[in-house]
C-alpha cells in the first residue's frame, strides 16, 4: 500500500466526494500526485489506483493517453513552447531553438540542476500572444529570442518551482 | 466597436468578485430566470436563435429540447471548457476575466434543464482558469446562489470544475465524458446521443463556454431583442479570434455578421506592414482556407458554409506573402497527426500518411504525384470516422493543396526546404526535435 499523508488524504477525500463513480476521480488526482512529486510515476499511479479501487492498468492507461502527465520527473521550471501555427508564424522555432541551446537540453530532459525541462506542445489556447510559452501555471507572450534569455535568467535567480 | 455583452466586464478586475459582478447588473437575469417556468426558459433561448459557440452552430433551445422527461435520477450539464482548436482564445478570457458571467449561465441553463449537477471540463494547461472559476463557486456558495435553495428558491445546484489532462480530441463532446469519466478520451458512437445517455449513463447537455455566457444576456434583454443584435438566423454578438500575421492580433466581441475583411483590417489592424494577405482560416484550423480575394464574406455560420467553409470557432488565422503555405499546411497535418485518438483507422492512419507525405514534400523529396495521393488519402477520411477530427484534417490539406495548388507544385519543383516565413532555404533537419 502506497501511503498518502493526512494532507493528501483529506485533498483525496474531497476530490472523490465531487462524483458519483470512483474512476471518475482519476485524472483530478493524478494531476494532484504531479503537482506534489513533480511526476506521475508508477508509485503515484499505484496511490491513485489503491485509494480508488481502480485497477492499476486503468490509471496506467489514462496516463499514457494523456500529454500532461509525465512518468519521468520534470525540471523544476517546464517549460512549454507551443509550436501550432498562429505561434510558428510569430516565430516560435527560433524561441525553442534558444532554450535547446542555452540549456543543453532537449525535450524530455531535464538539466543537471534539476531546475528546466522543455517541451514543444500543440496549441496553448494563447494565439494571440505569439510566440506563446507557458511556464508552471504563467503564460509568456510575444516571445522572441531575447526575451526568452532574459526570462530563463530571471527563473534562474529566483529559483524554486513554477 | 465598443465592447458589447460578453466582454463589458473584461479589464475590469473588480468584477472577480461576486459583490462586484452584481454591482455591474450581474445575477439578475438569474434573479429572473429562477420566477419563470424551465420549459419557458427553454423557449427563450429557442426564440433567440442562440447556435453552439464550440463550432458546430447547432441551435442550442433545440439542444436543451432534447432531454427527456425528468424520472427523478440525476441528469448532468456539462460545460465544455476543453478549448483546443489551433487558432482560439475565447473561452479562456470568457473564463479568467469574468467567471461568474459563465456561472450565471451555468446556474440559468441547470435550472431551465432541471440539473441539479454541472461539471466544468476546463483544459488541464488553463490553470488560470480553473482557479477564478473554483473561486467563483466558492463565493456563489456562500452567497446562496448555488447549493440547496439557490437564491431562496426551491432549486438545488452543485458545480465544480474538472481538469483536462492534454488531448485536443476530448473537445469532441463525447470524448469529453469519456474523459470526464477518467478513461482515454475516445469518441462514443452515436446514438445514443448525451442528451438521453450522457455523463455516467444519464441525460446530460454539453454546452461550449461562450454559448453558456449569452444566457444571462438572452434572458436579461428577452430573445427578441438580443436576436436583433446579429443577422438573421445568427442572433447576438459573437467572440471573434485574430492570430497569425496581423499587426493586432486578439480576440473581438463583434455583432454577427462583420465581414472577415473588416476583422481583419478594422479590429487586428491589417496585416504586417510592408505585407500582403494570401491566405486566411476563418473558423479554427479545420475549417477550409480562403484565399485573399474571399475575404468579403460575412462571419456568420451560414455565410462561410455557403463560401465552402466554416465559421466553426471563429478562429482567424491570416497568412500573408512570406509565409509557405506548404510549411503552413504541415504544420497543421502535424497537429491531427499528434492528436488523432487512434480509435478509427482511417483518421489514426490517414494523419499520419498525410504527415508522412506533407513531410517528405517539405525537406524536398516530394514528387507532383504526391499532391494527388494526399488527396485520394483525403477522400477515405471524410466521413468515415465516429467523430469529425479526420474530417478536420482532411479540410485544410484539400483546400490548401487545391486553392494553392500552384505553390505547392513550385515548392516540389525546386527539391528543397523553404523556411515556414522570409522564403529562406534551411537545411533538412527537422524543427522542433520532431515531426513539425
Amino acid at each position: 500500500m502506497t501511503q498518502l499523508d493526512a494532507a493528501m488524504k483529506s485533498r483525496f477525500d474531497q476530490v472523490r466526494a465531487l462524483y458519483p463513480e470512483a474512476q471518475a476521480a482519476v485524472i483530478p488526482l493524478l494531476h494532484l500526485m504531479q503537482e506534489s512529486t513533480g511526476k506521475a510515476d508508477l508509485d503515484a499511479q499505484r496511490a491513485v489506483s489503491e485509494y480508488l479501487g481502480v485497477p492499476l492498468v486503468k490509471v496506467h492507461e489514462v496516463v499514457s493517453f494523456y500529454t500532461l502527465f509525465d512518468e519521468k520527473p520534470r525540471g523544476r521550471h517546464h517549460i512549454m513552447v507551443c509550436k501550432t501555427l498562429s505561434c510558428a508564424l510569430r516565430g516560435s522555432q527560433p524561441v525553442f531553438d534558444a532554450l535547446v541551446r542555452e540549456l543543453g537540453i532537449q525535450p524530455g530532459q531535464v538539466t543537471a540542476d534539476g531546475a528546466f525541462s522543455i517541451e514543444a506542445v500543440e496549441c496553448l489556447g494563447a494565439c494571440d500572444m505569439g510566440a506563446a510559452i507557458q511556464v508552471g501555471d504563467r503564460l509568456h507572450g510575444q516571445m522572441d529570442e531575447e526575451k526568452t534569455l532574459r526570462l530563463l535568467k530571471e527563473l534562474k535567480d529566483r529559483g524554486g518551482r513554477s | 466597436m465598443s465592447p458589447l455583452l460578453l466582454t463589458r466586464n473584461f479589464g475590469d478586475a473588480q468584477a472577480l468578485s461576486l459583490e462586484g459582478y452584481e454591482a455591474k447588473g450581474g445575477y439578475q437575469a438569474l434573479r429572473k430566470a429562477l420566477a419563470m417556468d424551465p420549459a419557458a426558459l427553454v423557449e427563450e433561448v429557442k426564440r433567440a436563435g442562440l447556435r453552439g459557440r464550440g463550432g458546430a452552430g447547432f441551435s442550442t433551445g433545440t439542444k436543451w429540447g432534447f432531454l427527456p422527461k425528468e424520472d427523478g435520477l440525476p441528469r448532468y450539464l456539462v460545460v465544455n471548457a476543453d478549448e483546443g482548436e489551433p487558432g482560439t482564445f475565447k473561452d479562456r478570457p470568457l473564463m479568467e476575466q469574468d467567471p461568474h458571467q459563465l456561472l450565471e449561465g451555468i446556474i440559468i441553463a441547470s435550472f431551465a434543464l432541471r440539473a441539479s449537477r454541472a461539471y466544468v471540463y476546463i483544459r488541464g494547461e488553463f490553470r488560470q482558469s480553473i482557479a477564478r472559476m473554483d473561486e467563483a463557486i466558492r463565493q456563489a456558495r456562500a452567497k446562496g446562489y448555488l447549493g440547496a435553495k439557490v437564491m431562496g428558491s426551491a432549486f438545488s445546484l452543485e458545480v465544480s470544475t474538472h481538469p483536462g489532462a492534454g488531448a485536443y480530441i476530448c473537445g469532441e463532446e463525447t470524448a469529453l465524458l469519456e474523459s470526464l469519466e477518467g478513461h482515454k478520451g475516445q469518441p462514443r458512437l452515436k446514438p445514443p446521443f448525451p442528451a438521453q445517455r450522457g455523463l455516467f449513463g444519464r441525460p446530460t447537455i454539453i454546452n461550449n463556454v461562450e454559448t453558456l455566457c449569452c444566457v444571462p444576456h438572452i434572458v436579461g434583454m428577452g430573445a427578441e431583442a438580443w436576436a436583433a443584435l446579429g443577422v438573421e438566423k445568427n442572433g447576438g454578438t459573437k467572440m471573434y479570434c485574430v492570430s497569425g500575421q496581423v499587426a493586432k492580433p486578439g480576440v473581438f466581441e463583434l455583432w454577427h455578421g462583420t465581414t472577415l475583411r473588416a476583422l481583419i483590417q478594422e479590429q487586428a489592424g491589417g496585416p504586417l506592414p510592408g505585407r500582403r494577405i494570401k491566405a486566411v482560416i476563418p473558423g479554427g484550423s479545420s475549417s477550409p482556407v480562403l484565399t485573399a480575394d474571399e475575404i468579403d464574406v460575412r462571419m456568420d455560420f451560414d455565410s462561410l458554409m455557403k463560401a465552402g467553409s466554416m465559421l466553426g470557432s471563429a478562429a482567424v488565422i491570416v497568412m500573408d506573402d512570406s509565409t509557405s503555405l506548404v510549411r503552413a499546411l504541415h504544420n497543421l497535418t502535424a497537429f491531427y497527426s499528434h492528436e488523432s485518438c487512434g480509435q478509427c483507422t482511417p483518421c489514426r492512419e490517414g494523419t499520419a500518411w498525410l504527415h508522412k507525405i506533407l513531410t517528405k514534400i517539405v525537406n524536398g523529396q516530394g514528387a507532383i504525384a504526391d499532391l494527388d495521393r494526399m488527396n485520394s488519402i483525403c477522400e477515405a477520411m471524410v466521413g468515415k470516422t465516429i467523430c469529425v477530427l479526420a474530417d478536420a484534417c482532411a479540410f485544410p490539406v484539400q483546400s490548401f493543396t487545391r486553392k494553392f495548388r500552384p505553390e505547392f507544385e513550385e515548392y516540389i519543383k525546386s527539391g528543397k526546404r523553404w523556411s515556414l516565413t522570409g522564403w529562406r532555404e534551411e537545411s533538412p533537419a527537422p524543427g522542433f526535435g520532431g515531426g513539425h
